[in-house]
């Protein structure tokens, strides 16, 4: 059975990594498997202390390593089970066999990934590498902006994988380091109010370990002729169109939570600032804040500058984003990772993607790599870049922002 | 043809009170026990038994030039015609158990002849055991038993001919039941279909493809979800010693390690058979396959194997042990223990399985190659529990020449002089080394004695 003590007051101040363990308290999930990573740690050690005292019911397996964390957790699901665990950058790429295939099989898992800059340089700092490495695998990538975020996203995580429209695994994003240790105030929704959110799980009518139901999970499929290929399409396919679902399902979902418990966080983008807004910055995860700053002073000095910030990273909110940027005439996308294939950031190439009707000129920026702060004096500079843009209107270099701090 | 009835001896029952001889005695018309023709023999701190065992090919009438005896194709029994024997004794050189030996007092051989037991019932010596150690049965009874389990596999599975793989699948579910979710990675027994092909299954319970590397992750979570729930069931892999002793490794010893109730079962055929007979740690010393090839610097594996069931019992499992297809009462009883122990444990059954593609034998030879790898001490049967500790099933007195188990395989056959004094050093230093682990031999515990009842 799972209890979840009722804390009085509601408000609690903990960090990020404790805001996550909160919502798992709340989401009631049966089944936990851990394996520390730096800066996930702590997140798995709330979560351990939590079910020692009793205040989470749920089953916890300590594994002996990341690729046993998820499959542990397939296998539980597969049997029914309502499941959470967390990881990032090496533990990420450790897992990444299991991680792979749970997409396919279909399995609405969260998964916390505490982002991490990636190997190497050797680095345990935070960065968005170990995530975007994982972005075309087929999991729905949320990232969180602040530490209420953080809690209000996981839970709601849930019902967005486990609607039927859905069913596949989310991964809830937030920045190690700058959201995983910063500490702040943090309101607890209440117990029932969660459970009544969330309602019954429901998360192997599909696909199922179960004697009762007897099936084989996971079968050949494909091959060169017969009836195997065409499965494998139309499988595919129907994959492709569950993320597709989900772009709806994530607006409903964040739509009701703010119905219930009075917090509306923007499900797929944010716009900020951005009526008559003639330049834009594009973010993802906790630069947001630094940036939303950088825009008030810049239109204190009378720069209309707004900001996009992608919240739903995967599927891409494309037409959302598009929408928004309509209006501008620049556009400033900031990266903490990079694409080594196109010598800029990811989420630019998809901002260009999602622009391609337009012809608004767009530049990449890096910035946050490893650890390093994004000030708003860095976003200052990437206003600045980004009105020379729309005045000349011709290609400019990516803008490498901590490189010479 | 149905299968003969025979008199079986457990000489762990044994208590050598000699009742059975004396009933033989009496009924024969024989001077005392002296002339039974059943004779229990002590034997170190067991006994033996001497007498005709009917046998399929049997070397008395082989040898016998008056065709004095012959075997009845309908009872099994050998019989003995006084008409015809002409004393010559050559029946009693023959036979290699003492089944048939000349009677001072008869003034001629004799030999068990069942008793005639279509009328008796059970021959007068077993009917006079009160130790249950000499028992009236068929002789496939152990096939028959199993068989009226109800089989989980669908038919037609894809082996290789020969295989006997399918053997230990399909008899290991049966005894398993229904109750279970079967994991199978990647190798030969989803190869052959076991978890079906574009949307169909191969079994009639849960089944499913775990990456070839987390096999014991998967079934911890499925198998803790059901406990918690408080739902009955058993958690089993079906594994291949590849997915067992090399990348699937790491999730095996966690699991191991953490005391998850699983019922794991590696079929061991000493390589990556499905994918075309490559190495894998399992690979004996000086073994062909097709990632150590034969040539002109390299004759094979050039290291020993991974003794996989030795690390197993290091972790402490509740249960281990190893198993042969060669010895199939063994291996039921095996798995019987595992079954048990998996419901409190991790139980571990480690299952020697010749493959006849890769190991280069005639499809026929498989029994044959199996029962040759335990009477060579190649391959040595033996259980552990923690509290028993390891356990020698079948101790050999005088293994048999380490070459007739080599010889049957095509995998050996480049090997040198070198190399097979190699094989049987590192061999003669497992043997020691197990038979150290094992400690003296000692009569069978009262608890294998209650699990073997």
């Amino acid at each position: 059975m799972n209890a979840v003590l009722q804390p009085k007051p509601n408000y609690i101040v903990c960090d990020g990594n404790e805001a996550a363990a909160w919502a798992v308290s709340l989401a009631q999930v049966d089944m936990v498997a851990v394996y520390p990573i730096t800066p996930q740690s702590s997140l798995v050690e709330y979560l351990a202390k939590f079910i020692a005292d009793g205040r989470l019911g749920a089953e916890i397996v300590d594994v002996e390593g990341e690729h046993s964390v998820l499959s542990v957790l397939q296998g539980a699901t597969l049997a029914g089970a309502r499941t959470y665990t967390a990881s990032c950058g090496p533990g990420l790429a450790f897992m990444f066999e299991p991680y792979m295939r749970t997409p396919g099989m279909r399995l609405p898992m969260v998964m916390t990934i505490v982002t991490r800059d990636t190997l190497t340089p050797q680095s345990v700092w935070g960065g968005h590498q170990d995530a975007m490495s994982v972005r075309e695998v087929g999991w729905i990538q949320i990232y969180c902006e602040n530490l209420q975020e953080i809690l209000d996203t996981t839970i709601m995580a849930y019902r967005i994988a486990e609607h039927h429209d859905v069913m596949l695994p989310v991964n809830v994003c937030h920045d190690g380091n700058y959201l995983s240790f910063a500490t702040g105030r943090v309101e607890l929704p209440d117990a029932a109010e969660v459970a009544a959110f969330l309602g019954q799980r429901d998360v192997n009518w599909h696909v199922a370990l179960d004697p009762d139901r007897p099936m084989a999970v996971d079968p050949l499929t494909g091959g060169a002729g017969g009836p195997g290929p065409a499965l494998f399409v139309r499988y595919r396919k129907g994959q492709c169109q569950g993320m597709q679902n989900s772009l709806a399902v994530i607006e409903e979902v964040h739509a009701d939570w703010a119905r219930r418990f009075g917090r509306h966080h923007a499900p797929l983008v944010e716009a900020y600032r951005m009526d008559d807004a003639e330049l834009a910055l594009v973010t993802l995860g906790s630069m947001t804040g630094a940036a939303k700053d950088a825009v008030d002073e810049a239109r204190a000095r009378g720069q209309k500058v707004g900001l996009a910030k992608v919240k739903t990273y995967r599927p891409f909110p494309a037409k959302k984003l598009a929408e928004i940027l309509a209006p501008v005439k620049a556009v400033a996308v900031v990266d903490r990772s990079v694409s080594f294939g196109w010598n800029c950031g990811p989420l630019y190439q998809d901002t260009l993607a999602a622009l391609q009707a337009s012809n608004i000129p767009a530049m990449s920026c890096i910035g946050g790599l490893a650890g390093a702060d994004i000030t708003i004096t860095h976003f200052a500079r990437v206003i600045e870049a980004c009105a020379e843009l729309a005045e000349k209107r011709s290609p400019v270099d990516t803008l490498w922002l901590n490189e010479h701090d | 043809m149905s299968a003969y009835a025979t008199i079986a001896f457990k000489p762990d029952r044994c208590n050598g009170c000699n009742e059975c001889m004396s009933a033989c005695a009496a009924v024969k018309g024989s001077a005392g026990q002296i002339d039974s023709r059943i004779q229990i023999v002590a034997a170190n701190d067991s006994f033996e038994l001497a007498m005709c065992r009917q046998c399929g090919d049997p070397k008395c009438v082989a040898v016998c030039p008056a065709a004095a005896l012959a075997k009845n194709e309908g009872s099994g029994v050998i019989s003995w015609d006084g008409g015809k024997c002409v004393n010559c004794l050559l029946c009693t050189v023959g036979c290699a158990y003492g089944g048939i030996v000349h009677n001072a007092a008869a003034g001629h051989v004799v030999k068990c002849d069942m008793c005639d037991a279509a009328v008796a019932g059970a021959p007068a010596c077993v009917k006079a055991c009160d130790q249950g150690a000499l028992q009236f049965i068929t002789s496939a009874r152990i096939y028959n038993e199993v068989g009226d389990l109800e089989d989980l596999f669908v038919p037609g599975l894809s082996g290789c001919q020969g295989c006997n793989t399918e053997l230990i699948m399909r008899h290991a579910l049966r005894r398993v039941g229904p109750e279970t979710v079967l994991a199978t990675p990647p190798g030969c027994i989803p190869g052959m279909g076991a978890v079906g092909y574009n949307g169909l299954t191969g079994t009639k319970v849960p089944v499913f493809h775990p990456l070839l590397t987390n096999t014991a992750s998967m079934l911890t979570g499925i198998k803790r979800h059901y406990k918690r729930q408080g739902r009955e069931m058993t958690a089993m892999a079906l594994a291949g010693d590849g997915g067992t002793s090399d990348v699937g490794f790491q999730s095996l010893s966690g699991a191991a390690e953490r005391g998850e109730e699983i019922l794991f079962i590696c079929v061991d055929n000493e390589g990556y058979m499905n994918t075309g007979m490559q190495r894998s740690s399992c690979t004996p010393y000086g073994a062909w396959t097709s990632t150590t090839p034969v040539g002109e610097r390299g004759q094979g594996k050039s290291q020993d194997a991974k003794n996989m069931p030795v690390l197993m019992m290091m972790h402490n499992c509740a249960y281990v042990a190893t198993a042969s297809t060669g010895f199939m009462e063994d291996l039921y009883a095996k798995l019987d223990h595992a079954i048990a122990a998996s419901k409190h444990g991790f139980a571990y059954l480690h299952i020697y399985s010749p493959c006849t593609t890769g190991w280069r034998f005639p499809s026929q030879d498989n029994i044959e190659v199996a029962r040759k790898a335990v009477e060579t001490n190649f391959v040595m049967l033996w259980e552990f529990t923690p509290e028993a500790g390891l356990t020698l099933s079948r101790p050999l007195d005088q293994a048999r020449p380490l070459t007739e188990y080599l010889k049957a395989q095509g995998k050996y056959r480049h090997l040198s002089a070198e190399q097979i004094v190699h094989i049987e050093a590192s061999l003669a230093k497992n043997v020691a080394f197990i038979e150290k682990l094992a400690g003296p031999r000692k009569p069978a515990t009262a608890q294998q004695a209650a699990v073997r009842a």
